[in-house]
């Protein structure tokens, strides 16, 4: 009886282990990701930062996204910053560049765009460094060293 | 339950791990229907492994990946311990807390005390003395003459000496002059040249001893973990030259003139030759790898009580036979991790005492690992050395443990030996 329960969690046993390595070894993976970009943080473009704990996240989401010139939001695989969040909506929202200032564009999203904890009104908002912006569930802080 | 078992959440894992292997041991270690003292070993130690893992994430403590990885190792060990002999698992439970006081310990002092690289000639003097009390004092105990035993408490200094002799490289590298001959009489000796003889013959003075404590791994330990500080830290190559060239012709010298080194030498090339004898133990430990096959036996279905010293530089055998090939490659996968975030730590730190000091802890927990794990499975000649956090016996665990708080300390940062105090040295 014994040598029969052993072998059965002896599977059990290794499966967990190595779930357990591959854990570890992800949020080394992670740790890693994030040092890189600090040493390519060089050109001093504006970036968005996310705020949510990453390892709660069940989609994939990359720590920083750099604004260089247009960028689009959204759930679509053929947006600049891909949200696989199910409050997202397909396509979301865009950054735009005017006149070297960002502009933040609702593009008729179904649960909106927030800035700074208010929904966006007028559709749209010029972006200063600091300000918090949430698709969905997900936040980020938009940076700006420049200003 | 089976969102628990996350990998995102690997501290989970670690405790669904121990309940289900001491699970198993409460029906196999006792003839009678279920011990529920073993159950209750398994759960301390889950509890007291989850409980410092918080500590060091909510007080952030710097890397909060190295006490996870060690915890898991300490796990697979205590298990295998436990399950060869319950009174030796019951003494390596009480280690496992004077090993987790120790590195809370030793974090706290490493970072409070700022003149760690003060002490150089302390690291020397300390190390010689002990090696001196264990020729005077030492009781024979498995065929090295390494034990001493002070009121019915024994333990192996050489594991002590393995702490100051890293301590003792990481401050010779920040700064060599710290290593001054006293007097300025013979000029040579004050140079860059002399320092490098200083620095080398208290390393050799470090492997004499051991050597005649009849220790031949942790002396390939200590030679390894020098050429790597020196590899790294030394600008020029000729240190680095002369030192790999003295260890080859001692080793060789060894070979030829010492019966044991040929001995291991001859098991490494054909243990089969006098498989009942000499070969005996590197035979056993090979069958009982081969008997695991992918899976293993199952844990306490095995007989890897047949290995000679089986608790302790054997274990990784037992735990391959047990846990089959997919647990000892687990064992070694941890290990890499590990010796992966210590590099990483390395890189990290500022300080140049800070960072040898990461470099010797580092690359001695995994020259270690390489020699026993490689002794075992006959890849290299077989050397008794423990398995770092896993082998059974109190002064190698305590002693990886204040290895790894020290590490700890180290990549919270706190321990920056801030600026101020090079700045002092150089008005």
């Amino acid at each position: 009886m014994f040598d029969l329960i052993s072998s059965i969690l002896k599977y059990i046993f290794t499966l967990i282990i190595y779930l357990f390595i591959f854990g570890v070894i992800r949020l080394i993976y992670l740790d890693i990701k994030s040092m890189n970009f600090k040493k390519s943080e060089n050109e001093g473009y504006p970036y968005l930062k996310l705020i949510n704990q990453r390892e709660n996240l069940d989609f994939k989401i990359e720590e920083t996204y750099m604004l260089k010139n247009h960028i689009s939001v959204g759930r679509g695989n053929n947006n600049d910053i891909v949200i696989k969040d199910p409050f997202v909506s397909g396509k979301h929202a865009e950054i735009n560049v005017v006149d070297n200032n960002f502009v933040l564009r609702d593009l008729n999203s179904k649960n909106g765009t927030f800035l700074n904890g208010e929904i966006l009104q007028e559709g749209f908002a010029y972006l200063k460094d600091g300000d918090k912006i949430k698709f969905g569930l997900i936040d980020f802080l938009f940076v700006d060293y420049k200003a | 339950m089976l969102r628990l078992l996350n990998y995102k959440h690997p501290v989970n894992l670690l405790v669904a791990v121990d309940i289900i292997a001491f699970g198993l041991l409460c029906y196999h270690n006792s003839s009678k229907a279920f011990d529920w003292k073993t159950l209750l070993a398994g759960v301390i130690i889950s509890v007291l492994f989850c409980i410092t893992y918080l500590i060091i994430v909510k007080k952030g403590m710097g890397d909060e990946y190295l006490f996870l990885i060690v915890a898991m190792l300490s796990s697979l060990g205590f298990i295998m311990i436990y399950r060869l002999d319950n009174e030796a698992g019951f003494r390596q439970f009480i280690w496992l807390l004077l090993g987790i006081s120790l590195f809370f310990l030793s974090y706290f002092a490493f970072i409070k005390i700022k003149t760690w690289s003060k002490f150089i000639y302390f690291y020397i003097g300390a190390s010689f003395l002990l090696y001196i009390l264990t020729l005077v004092l030492g009781t024979d105990i498995g065929g090295s003459k390494n034990w001493i035993i002070v009121g019915g408490f024994r333990f192996q200094p050489s594991e002590i000496i393995k702490v100051l002799f890293i301590l003792f490289l990481a401050c010779y590298f920040k700064d060599p002059d710290s290593l001054r001959f006293p007097l300025n009489k013979p000029k040579f000796l004050n140079t860059r040249l002399g320092r490098s003889l200083f620095l080398m013959a208290a390393v050799y003075m470090n492997v004499a001893f051991l050597f005649l404590q009849g220790e031949w791994g942790t002396v390939l330990l200590f030679l390894l973990v020098f050429l790597a500080e020196v590899y790294v830290f030394d600008k020029g190559k000729v240190l680095m030259l002369v030192n790999s060239a003295a260890i080859i012709i001692c080793a060789a010298a060894g070979y030829f003139l010492v019966y044991h080194i040929k001995v291991r030498f001859d098991i490494w090339l054909n243990p089969w030759a006098d498989i009942s004898g000499k070969g005996y133990q590197i035979a056993q430990s090979l069958f009982a790898i081969a008997a695991g096959g992918f899976f293993g036996t199952g844990i306490g279905s095995g007989r890897p009580d047949l290995i000679p010293a089986v608790n302790t530089d054997f274990i990784f055998s037992a735990i391959s036979e047990e846990m089959g090939i997919f647990g000892g490659m687990a064992v070694i996968l941890l290990f890499f991790i590990l010796a992966y975030r210590g590099f990483k730590i390395v890189m990290k730190v500022e300080d140049k005492f800070n960072k040898a000091l990461a470099l010797g802890i580092a690359v001695q927990i995994g020259i270690q690992t390489f020699i026993i794990i490689g002794g075992v499975t006959k890849l290299v000649p077989l050397t008794g050395i423990t398995l770092p956090f896993i082998s059974y016996g109190g002064s190698s665990l305590v002693t990886s443990f204040i290895l790894l708080g020290l590490l700890q300390a180290l990549s919270s940062g706190k321990a920056q030996r801030s600026g101020g105090v090079d700045k002092l040295d150089r008005e």
